[in-house]
């Protein structure tokens, strides 16, 4: 399978690999699968509490270098998104990035769950009152 | 109903005529081109025993001195059948076909990772890495790692025996259950996906560690 230049160049060069340490506070992570494959995917979203808005991003993808390429997208798009605007990000976005071909559309499909993933289980951890509806606490 | 085309004989859909043994095979899904009923529980001997006696029956070299028509359709039922056997024989592949044949598709609603075994292979994944990184450098460590990994390979072996173990449960639950809609049938289908994807997930890492324990061999 031909690889776009673009998967290449995230796929020997991927941005934030890795993994905030553990008990950091205000992480939220998503991990999810691709069934078809067998490929796993963690995304690490580090978000600020007063303002829903992402900071940092980490991720770990191993195997398929199209969800390597994705996840790696990914991390570099939601930095500075509010929560609410990631959680509208979708796959056709990495795949036109990317340009991924039909059979590896899965594969951005696989980033796109794992921002959702990350911001559910990163909303789990708050209290209603800070972070869970930041411009509202503002206005009032 | 259909028509053998060789004694116009009109009949149930299957792989060969009943009244003159032409090769048929039109439309048939893949157990009805085996004759076996549609439940997912196989008898491996059956399987087998059905497959070659199908195969001898509209085997190719049968037709050679036939019409066009019969000879294309020997070729062509005889790729059904080896399709059915291939796809059938393995339970894995046959519960697949299975979510397909039913309108289901493994991957809706179905991405959560069971969270032991995402900590599980990302824990060997990142033995691989290191495994990766050590290759290069002296003797020793590489040595520790590949024993490590290699314990790791067994331990995920047995789990795809336990998850197979499951498979062959779900399976009888479902001939059992007889195919009616409703909550019952749901909840099949939900645990028929849930195991088929953890063996995936096993699979993939198992591919991982041949790759690496074998490319650390070759080095
Ligand atoms: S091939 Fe499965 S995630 Fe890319």
């Amino acid at each position: 399978m031909a690889y776009s230049e673009k998967v290449i160049e995230h796929y020997t060069n991927p941005r934030n690999v890795g993994s905030f340490a553990k008990g950091e506070d205000n992480v939220g992570t998503g991990v999810v699968g691709a069934p078809e494959c067998g490929d796993v995917m963690k995304l690490q979203l580090k978000i600020n509490p007063e303002n829903g808005v992402i900071e940092d991003a980490k991720f770990k993808t191993f195997g398929c270098g199209s969800a390597i390429a994705s996840s790696s997208y990914v991390t570099e798009l939601v930095k500075g998104k509010h929560i609410e605007e990631a959680m509208t990000i979708k796959n056709t976005v990495i795949v036109k990035e990317l340009n991924l071909p039909p059979v590896k559309i899965h594969c951005s499909v696989l980033a796109e769950d794992a921002i959702k993933a990350a911001i559910t289980d990163w909303k789990s951890h708050q209290t209603p009152a800070s972070a869970q509806e930041p411009r509202k606490a503002q206005e009032s | 109903m259909i028509k053998c085309q060789a004694c116009d004989r009109e009949q149930q859909p299957r792989l060969l005529c009943a009244q003159c043994g032409a090769p048929l095979g039109a439309g048939l899904d893949l157990f009805a081109a085996l004759g076996l009923p549609r439940k997912l529980t196989i008898d491996p001997a059956r399987l087998e025993q059905t497959y070659h006696d199908l195969g001898r029956r509209i085997h190719p070299d049968r037709f050679a001195s036939k019409s066009v028509r019969l000879r294309d359709a020997s070729l062509r039922a005889t790729a059904l059948l080896t399709r059915a056997y291939r796809t059938l024989r393995d339970p894995v592949s046959r519960g697949l076909y299975w979510l397909e044949l039913n309108g289901h598709k493994l991957a809706d609603n179905n991405k959560s990772v069971p969270a032991d075994l995402a900590e599980m292979v990302f824990e060997v994944q990142e033995q691989l890495a290191d495994l990766r990184v050590a290759r290069d450098g002296s003797g020793g460590e590489a040595e520790r790692l590949r024993g490590a990994v290699d314990e790791r390979r067994t331990e995920l072996h047995r789990m795809i025996e336990g998850g197979s173990r499951e498979l062959v449960q779900n399976f009888a639950r479902w001939d059992a259950h007889g195919g009616a809609n409703g909550a019952g049938r749901d909840a099949l289908v939900m645990e028929l996906k849930l195991v088929l994807s953890k063996i995936a997930y096993l699979r993939t890492l198992i591919r991982d560690i041949d790759r690496e324990l074998d490319s650390a061999q070759a080095a």
